[in-house]
């Protein structure tokens, strides 16, 4: 179990090393001069240089991406000097004479626009589209579990036949369509009834009473972001479920007395999660990304949102900063759900 | 038709007029037609029959388990003297009530015990689940009545098991488990429905003896379903033979094998292989009866007794040594030389191996152009491995074999693939080795194509006809599917594969373990004949002594990696030298009326036993 832990920690890191590279090349191919960017309107030379400087654009490319991999590394090597202190915040490990090892959290430079910490910037976003994401994944898999258990257990009947129908048109229905369309019907038209507003963050200043949760804000991008991926779900819980209902072992499980409702629930839905579990982390890693069309219509201010706006700008840093995060966070998950395949199938060995 | 028959008090099931069909496409087949039986209290009947005779159909009938469409049940009335609700017909009993009685009082033994039992659960929970349902027990009485019935049923270290998921422990000991479930209520009536099929003969026998004794103690009636007459005959007081969902014979054990009245009954008896007599064909049921009425009546004449159809098909000594002195003229066409072959089973971090089980172990041995050798020991014994061995499917640790003075351990690329034009291979299950996307045609068109034996489509075309109608298919099969087809027939398909580059050499390998007897017996009977017009080579690999008895010239048996004994089949059986070899003959099932007597004396006696203790 261990073993096959450290072994998959092993393959992510090389995945996010391979990610860094296509990421460093990609953006030092693209054309935009980061430092006009930086400067502004006040480009004297003298400035200019710094700044080349300060960004290591002087210096061959191999070295810029050295440079980049120890910034982003949480252990690395940085001469001892009280700016670097500030710049990585880091804790000394070892010292060899003023050049000295140490553990910090990656660092992903500062954004061409605000100056500020690319991590910070994530950071600060990141948990609206985490509440996004998991709730759009909560809502479709609640929802899509039960609705494709109902339609495997009603095969070739009028409920099966216009569940699938429906589904297929979740499915096919593009992210920007639905979002419009949802905003306009129940964020406007229907407001009055629905109380919900076209747009909206999940956290409002207040002017009286400060930082206010507005989780109602919350619903309908959730529930926009839900629908493909509760059709997809609907469709492999309904495909799974008729293959394992159609097993041996569900008939020694009538055969043994149970009810219908323990069959189902306690010996096939188990054995049909496997395809489900698949989707889910899946989905939930992309939505993690952002879902950007789905943001920017809602007005969301989470990660999909922030990069938009950042390529609008032309601020790569904080570009290449999600792209990074959005990819550790695939990795983590993909690990997560090969445990989570243990648990439901003990058939499934780490090795 | 609403009343309720009582009952006398000594039948605990009583069938009646029972007739159920299955819709498919709009077109009803019927699939158990107007059948009646009786079950008496502690009584024994055994249901026999070819696959599609209907006899797994009444036995879902009885537990209504059958899948509603496409299944219907047209008319009849199923009697149970019910300890919970009297004299009641099962087939109008509400859902309710029937789960009641389902796993409590009848209780039911599945073929499959490999997919019967719900992967993702350990063994434990599962049969607890069935005691905590029926019985109101808490969980860790429920516990402590598993881990008892696993003692019943002999199962070795019941602790581990009952926390051991099914995929973790062996066939044999999957279906103990499944025993143990349909036990664990004291069910007055056990259906097993081929419950030892799946398995080795070996485990078999196992497996019977502990349903037996099982049922004694329990004092269950007993429904046991088999294709086979000879396991129904350690089993059975009673048998009752189904054909085409008919009723076609009904007796005691004695009468149906002393005194056989209907013809497919004789053919059943007739087409097991024999241990006794070595015969050169083996009689099938089409020689005792026209099957299907389609293809005209009495062009052929048919047996009239099983005696008659032995004596027309046994084979005489002189003919017996002729074909030996034959066969050793020439020299060995295969020569394997301490072949050794091992499996990893725990990788190191850089994929080194760290541990291997050894599935062959230093075999060494010659076949002759034109024998037959039959390799026969019990699953895990590494006989499939060394099958696989041969043609290079698995790559040997150590060792040579030698073909036609080509050392095979040293081919690779083209000279491998010549080499599999060759030797081919007939795997065990028909219904997995061959592509469901694939038409029979074209599967068996494409080593031709392949091995580049014909390049124009039409030839290739004519020489699948021609293969077709050889196995005893028709050419108009050419555009079918492999779902299409039965077992039996899906076997034919594949032998016709392997036929089709005209190899030298054929591993069968289990190639009838997953047939009915009487199909078992057809297709023997072609590979036989296809043997003596294509003049092949063959190892004939299986768990069942009987057959390989049967078609082999020699026979090997295999233990634990190892040739243990190697002989001519007569010396094999009346001399067996290893313990292992006597433990395999004994374990066949020989259906011979000393047998029969013997399990039905021992029967009679722990029955007898049993009420003397009542009495007292």
């Amino acid at each position: 179990m261990l073993r096959f832990l450290f072994k998959r920690i092993g393959y992510g890191i090389l995945v996010l090393f391979g990610v860094v590279v296509v990421v460093f090349l990609l953006f030092h191919a693209l054309p935009g001069d980061p430092v006009s960017l930086i400067a502004g309107q006040r480009s004297d030379i003298s400035t200019r240089q710094s700044i080349t400087k300060e960004l290591g654009l002087d210096k061959p490319l191999s070295v810029q991406f050295l440079r980049y991999v120890n910034d982003l590394s949480f252990v690395s090597f940085h001469e001892k000097s009280p700016q670097n202190q500030t710049k990585y915040s880091y804790k000394e490990v070892m010292d060899f004479g003023g050049f000295i090892v140490v553990l910090k959290w990656p660092y992903m430079r500062r954004s061409f626009q605000t100056n500020k910490k690319v991590t910070e910037i994530i950071f600060d976003n990141v948990d609206d589209t985490l509440w996004l994401a998991i709730s759009a994944m909560a809502i479709s898999s609640i929802f899509g579990i039960a609705l494709g258990v109902i339609a495997a257990l009603n095969q070739n009947t009028f409920l099966d036949h216009a569940l699938i129908s429906v589904s297929v048109l979740g499915i096919s229905i593009p992210s920007f369509v639905s979002a419009i369309l949802m905003a306009m019907v129940f964020g406007y038209y229907l407001s009055d009834y629905t109380g919900l507003n076209l747009t909206g963050q999940l956290w409002v200043n207040h002017p009286l009473r400060g930082r206010e949760l507005q989780l109602h804000n919350l619903i309908l991008p959730a529930i926009t972001l839900g629908i493909r991926p509760l059709a997809i779900i609907v469709q492999l819980t309904r495909s799974a479920m008729l293959e394992v209902l159609s097993q041996d072992y569900i008939r020694t499980a009538y055969a043994k007395g149970l009810n219908r409702f323990h069959v189902v629930i306690k010996h096939a839905l188990k054995n049909s999660m496997n395809p489900v579990i698949t989707a889910v982390s899946g989905w939930l890693a992309s939505l993690m990304a952002g879902a950007f069309f789905v943001e920017y219509i809602f007005d969301w201010k989470g990660l999909g949102f922030i990069t938009i706006k950042a390529v609008q700008s032309l601020d790569f840093p904080v570009v290449m900063g999600v792209t990074l995060f959005v990819a550790a966070v695939f990795v983590l998950i993909n690990i997560f759900v090969d445990l989570m395949y243990v648990v439901i199938d003990p058939r499934i060995r780490l090795s | 038709m609403s009343e309720i028959k009582s009952l006398d008090p000594t039948t605990v099931l009583q069938v009646e007029q029972l007739q159920v069909s299955f819709m498919h496409h709009g077109r009803e087949t019927r699939a158990v037609d107007n059948i009646s039986f009786k079950l008496h209290q502690g009584e024994s009947i055994g249901i026999v029959g070819e696959s599609g005779s209907g006899k797994s159909v009444t036995a879902l009938s009885i537990m209504n388990l059958l899948n509603a469409p496409p299944a219907k049940i047209n008319s009849g009335e199923i009697f149970f003297n019910s300890k919970k609700y009297g004299n009641t017909d099962l087939l109008k009993l509400p859902e309710q009530k029937l789960r009641s009685i389902r796993g409590n009082e009848i209780a039911m033994i599945f073929q499959e015990p490999m997919s019967s039992l719900n992967p993702v659960y350990t063994c434990g929970n599962q049969v607890d689940e069935a005691i905590q349902v029926h019985l109101n027990l808490n969980k860790a009485e429920a516990k402590e009545k598993t881990l008892e019935l696993f003692r019943e049923v002999k199962l070795p270290r019941p602790e581990k098991i009952y926390d051991a998921y099914p995929h973790e422990i062996s066939g044999g000991q999957k279906q103990r488990v499944m025993i143990s479930m349909a036990m664990s209520c004291n069910p007055s009536i056990l259906i097993a429905d081929e419950p030892t099929t799946a398995l080795d003969v070996t485990v078999q026998a196992n497996i019977l003896r502990v349903m037996e004794g099982l049922r004694e103690n329990h004092d269950a009636s007993l429904i046991f379903i088999s294709h086979d007459l000879g396991v129904i005959a350690e089993v059975a007081d009673r048998i009752i033979v189904m054909y085409e969902g008919k009723i076609v014979e009904e007796g005691n054990v004695f009468k149906i094998f002393n005194n056989p009245e209907h013809p497919y009954t004789k053919g059943l008896l007739a087409c097991r292989p024999r241990l006794d007599v070595q015969m050169k064909r083996l009689p099938t049921v089409s020689d005792f009866m026209t099957i299907g009425d389609s293809s005209g009546n009495g062009q052929k004449k048919h047996y009239k007794s099983i005696g008659e159809a032995l004596l027309l098909n046994a084979e005489l000594k002189k003919e017996t040594i002729e074909k030996r002195l034959e066969v050793i003229q020439g020299g060995p066409i295969l020569q394997v030389k301490n072949l050794t072959t091992t499996f990893p089973i725990h990788k190191g971090l850089f994929g080194k191996a760290k541990e291997e089980v050894v599935a062959v172990d230093d075999v060494s041995f010659d076949i002759y152009p034109g024998e037959t050798v039959g390799l026969v020991g019990e699953s895990g014994c590494g006989k499939t491995t060394l099958g696989r061995s041969i043609i290079r499917l698995v790559d040997p640790k150590a060792g040579q074999i030698i073909f036609n003075g080509q050392n095979i351990h040293e081919l690779s690329g083209e000279t491998l693939r010549q080499l599999r034009k060759k030797i081919q291979i007939i795997f065990q299950d028909p219904y997995s080795s061959l592509n469901p996307r694939q038409t029979v045609g074209n599967a068996i068109a494409e080593p031709l194509k392949i091995h580049e034996i014909l390049t124009n489509k039409k030839e290739r075309e004519a020489r699948v006809y021609d293969l077709l109608e050889k196995v005893g298919l028709s050419p108009s099969h050419f555009h079918r599917y492999p779902h299409e087809f039965s077992g039996g027939q899906r076997q034919r398909i594949c032998i016709a594969r392997a036929l089709a580059t005209n190899p030298q050499f054929i591993i069968c390998d289990e190639s009838v373990s997953a047939l009915d007897v009487s199909v078992q017996a057809q297709v023997l009977n072609l590979l036989n004949d296809l043997k003596k017009e294509f003049r092949f080579t063959n190892l004939f690999i299986s768990h069942d002594l009987s057959v390989v008895k049967f078609m082999a010239d020699r026979i090997f048996v295999m233990n634990d990696g190892r040739l243990v004994e190697m002989g001519y089949p007569d010396a094999l059986f009346d001399r067996p030298k290893e313990a292992y070899t006597r433990n395999l003959i004994e374990a066949i099932p020989k259906g011979d009326v000393e047998d029969i007597r013997k399990a039905q004396l021992r029967r009679r006696l722990a029955y007898a036993r049993k009420t003397l203790f009542q009495n007292e």
